[in-house]
């Protein structure tokens, strides 16, 4: 494999995201918005701990869903990018394995998770392992019974759509939710690492 | 009497190679898009379980209270002249519009949005909309007037009158002291 991920996350990190005139930032095809970690897990925290037991699920699954349409489309603004093509598509070999690896990179430069492909299945399976990422931070101490990086669940099924889900569709109709995304383990809850299994959606 | 706005922020941004997190003024950031803002805004909106509009706003209201008070601290922004005018751009530098507070008083304010993440977003993503979505200004407004003036978070609401996203040229935003 030829992503060199090491040189992608200390390039891009390095990017200055900066307002425009308008207080906006359009980048990679959508506005992008740069805030504290804690309000996004503020609000998914408080979300799945007010609604009752039986809701918790649907609450969870509506968290995942932000982030899966969120990676779907900024995902591929990201692999379409100038900063992309200039950084990371000339490490690419093998597509779209090679991709995703880079994708991660990016995904890890980022800031949203310190994580990497450990499993690639093509077309059918990815394990994704992510060695710090902020949605672990809602515990300080102890350990949660049942993970909640609903972010990283919900991205890491994005670019599996992105990679084998067929055409980008911009009105997310067709290539989006072909694959889905579980959370075996987690920082939150004691483990070393967090652990996403992605494979095909059965309801689609 | 005129106010002259001079202050400028000072953005420290760090980039921790070991753990891969951003800091943005000592407190952890992270990127996102629109559409991540306008889903969990949309959730906020439709959600019958309970009432997520308030939740979203509370939660906003937290955060950036945090982050301006540590903010005023760190740097001794003590008037409250200077306090706005940092407060709106950061609101600025977060990617989340223009924003200008037409006037500020410790029981009540004004505050209108020219352009807006929120409502630029949802317009991009669904259209225009008939009611006001923009909870997360809502509370950014919040916590910014008891930064302001030193009070604890929950002493001002903030109701959105108008907003782009319903058609309006600007959004506007009215804040009472509770």
């Amino acid at each position: 494999m030829a992503i060199d991920r090491r040189k992608i996350i200390e390039s891009l990190s390095k990017l200055d995201v900066v307002g425009n005139d308008e207080g906006l930032i359009p980048a990679y095809n959508v506005f992008v918005n740069q805030l504290p970690a804690r309000f996004w897990n503020a609000f998914a925290d408080r979300l799945t701990q007010h609604v009752s037991e039986d809701l918790i699920e649907s609450a969870e699954w509506l968290l995942v869903n932000a982030a899966h349409e969120c990676g779907y489309h900024t995902g591929y603004g990201i692999i379409t990018s100038e900063e992309w093509k200039s950084v990371v598509a000339p490490m690419v070999e093998k597509v779209p394995e090679d991709i995703l690896h880079g994708a991660f990179a990016v995904f890890t430069a980022w800031g949203w998770a310190k994580s990497e492909i450990v499993e690639l299945i093509p077309n059918e399976k990815m394990v994704v392992r992510a060695y710090d990422y902020y949605e672990s931070d809602v515990v300080s101490y102890g350990k949660k019974s049942k993970p909640c990086a609903y972010m990283i669940r919900g991205v890491a099924a994005a670019f599996m759509d992105l990679a084998y889900g067929g055409d980008y569709d911009p009105t997310g109709k067709t290539g989006l939710r072909t694959f889905s995304c579980v959370q075996t383990k987690g920082i939150e809850c004691g483990d070393e690492y967090g652990e996403f299994v992605v494979t095909r959606a059965t309801n689609k | 009497m005129p106010i002259k706005k001079k202050t400028e922020i000072i953005l420290d941004h760090r980039f921790d190679p070991k753990t891969c997190r951003h800091y943005l003024n000592d407190q952890v950031s992270v990127l996102h898009c629109h559409h991540y803002a306008t889903l969990y805004t949309q959730l906020a909106n439709d959600c019958g379980f309970i009432d997520a509009k308030k939740l979203l706003a509370d939660v906003a209201e937290d955060t950036f209270f945090d982050a301006l008070s540590s903010y005023y601290e760190k740097y001794q922004i003590n008037s409250v002249e200077d306090r706005i005018t940092i407060a709106e751009q950061y609101y600025a530098l977060s990617g989340l519009g223009e924003m200008n507070v037409i006037y500020a008083g410790i029981d009540s304010g004004e505050v209108e949005l020219a352009h807006s993440h929120l409502d630029a977003g949802w317009i991009k993503k669904w259209g225009k909309y008939e009611k006001p979505v923009n909870f997360i200004t809502c509370g950014y407004i919040s916590g910014m007037f008891s930064a302001i003036f030193n009070k604890p978070v929950r002493s001002y609401t903030t109701i959105e009158t108008k907003s782009i996203v319903s058609g309006a040229e600007k959004s506007n935003f009215k804040v009472t002291a509770n």
